[in-house]
């Protein structure tokens, strides 16, 4: 062990390091007083903030002469006080302390404090504690929030008539607390956490009214902003108006300007535009899966409807080619028999004139003759003895056996009408 | 119903989705009719959801509430 210089006598010890420490550098500090007591000269506290603290002492001329309000000196009140470090040695019965030394001491004003809340911003920013709340998921549709605010405040007002105007009516679980003075932070901080370990609350909105930084100095608390930031459960800061910035909007999920905002960053969905939504979603669906059937229904009944249409019209086209077809073959039947009758006239009129003339008597009585042999051959004549004709379907005469065989089907013409008549080989032969 | 959704959003989303598939016109009948179907079932969900918040206000006291979710395991 190396050897140290000394042994010296503490007293003188003591003496020394006063004067060190009355050397030092005189500057401000600040801070938030707590634990104020006072003895007939002086007034002890402790200024402290979330990183440490220091014990203040002031004599009480200085701190008459500081013009403080009556009872500005009290626990929970940020204060700057100038001065620098001191050591009291003690002395035979007097027990030796430390302290800084206040010379002056005023209360801090808004640009301490904005100076303070720069530096914890700067701080929790670079820690990354801004953005763990804002990577939470929130629920659209919550059924059940949880609310930090004032029992009496108009923020609890005013957060109810933003909830009414989105058509919500869930649960809300408030967690009244105070919201302004040394014990805001604190009560505000476990109230929050009390609410995220009900496992019902599914986003937490901590809001209060306007006021100077001063006022709202708890929501820049920054053991309550780091317990917000770590929370699982989705917290929506309504702080203050539009132009006051605290820090628990930093590290909160969202950050609103006012508790109606709030309601409505705690319920995202405006239940009744969503009832018009899921109305119209509904009658989409109906009428998407109606259209579809029918569509489907209709093609398939023109499908099955579609080979009956087309076997009746071949139906009705067999038709008109039969009726058009029976009708040239009458027509033609028609028109052979018009042709022999005027054939036959005009055999008869040559007939006649060459029996004109000086010979005509005996060329009339050989027209009679002829004309009886004429008329004797007319198929009619036959015909009237019982005979038949046989004719094919285009009315010509069948006149042999291979003829009848080849046509197969035949129609027999009697004096008194037609009949059909298949060819039957085996009938004949029988 | 044939799975219960997540949450109001993921209903929301499906259906969303349901009604673009059946607006494009490409899903055949029986796809269709199974869409609807899903359809039919997530909006009685999200109705039943909202619903679930559209009766009347409740207003707890955090204090009474942990009373009561203290006394509960006792009842059950």
């Amino acid at each position: 062990m190396q050897e140290l210089p000394g042994p010296f006598p503490v007293g003188r010890y003591a003496r020394k390091l006063q004067e060190e420490l009355r050397r030092r550098a005189r500057v401000r500090l600040v801070g938030e007083v707590t634990g104020v007591s006072r003895s007939k000269v002086q007034a002890y506290f402790e200024l402290r903030d979330a990183e440490g603290a220091v014990p203040c002492a002031i004599w009480l001329d200085d701190l008459e002469k500081a013009g403080l309000p009556e009872g500005g000196l009290r626990d929970g009140a940020e204060v700057v006080v100038g001065g620098g470090p001191d050591y009291y040695p003690g002395g035979g019965q007097a027990s030796p302390s430390f302290a800084f030394r206040a010379t002056q001491v005023r209360l801090a004003g808004e640009g301490d404090l904005l100076a303070r809340l720069a530096a914890l911003r700067k701080q929790l920013r670079a820690e990354g504690l801004f953005e763990l709340q804002k990577q939470l998921a929130r629920p659209l549709l919550p059924k059940t929030i949880g609310v930090v605010t004032a029992e009496g405040g108009a923020a609890r007002r005013d957060l109810l008539a933003g909830l009414a105007r989105r058509g919500w009516a869930g649960t809300v679980v408030w967690a009244f607390a105070p919201v302004q003075d040394r014990r805001a932070a604190p009560a505000i901080g476990s109230a929050i956490q009390d609410l995220a370990a009900v496992p019902a609350v599914e986003a937490i909105v901590v809001t209060r009214g306007g006021g100077s930084l001063a006022d709202l100095w708890a929501f820049c608390d920054e053991t309550l902003c780091r317990t917000v930031a770590m929370l699982r459960v989705p917290v929506i800061s309504a702080v203050g108006h539009e132009r006051d910035s605290t820090l628990i909007d930093d590290v909160a999920a969202v950050a609103c300007s006012t508790p109606t905002h709030a309601a409505e960053a705690a319920v995202p969905l405006d239940c009744r535009a969503a009832r018009g939504e899921l109305t119209r979603g509904a009658a989409a669906l109906q009428r998407v899966g109606q259209g579809a059937v029918d569509a489907r229904t209709r093609h398939l009944v023109s499908l099955a409807r579609g080979p009956a249409r087309a076997l009746r019209r071949e139906r009705a086209a067999l038709n008109q080619k039969t009726r058009e077809v029976r009708a040239a073959s009458e027509r033609g039947l028609a028109e052979r028999r018009a042709f022999q009758r005027r054939l036959a006239s005009v055999v008869l009129v040559r007939a006649a004139r060459r029996a004109a003339g000086p010979e005509a008597q005996a060329r009339r009585e050989a027209l009679r003759r002829a004309e009886v042999a004429f008329r004797a051959h007319e198929p009619e004549r036959t015909l009237e003895r019982g005979y038949a004709l046989a004719e094919d379907a285009a009315g010509e005469p069948v006149a042999t056996a291979a003829a009848a065989r080849a046509a197969g089907r035949v129609r027999l013409r009697f004096a008194d009408g037609r009949v059909g008549a298949r060819i039957d080989e085996d009938g004949s032969e029988g | 119903m044939s799975e219960k959704p997540e949450s109001y959003e993921a209903a929301v989303e499906r259906l969303e989705q349901i009604i673009d598939r059946l607006d494009s016109g490409q899903a055949g009948l029986r796809e269709t009719l199974e869409l609807c179907r899903e359809g039919r079932e997530l909006v009685t969900y999200c109705s039943a959801e909202l619903d679930a918040v559209s009766e009347s206000l409740q207003e707890l006291n955090l204090d009474e509430l942990a009373a009561r979710l203290e006394a509960e395991p006792r009842e059950g």
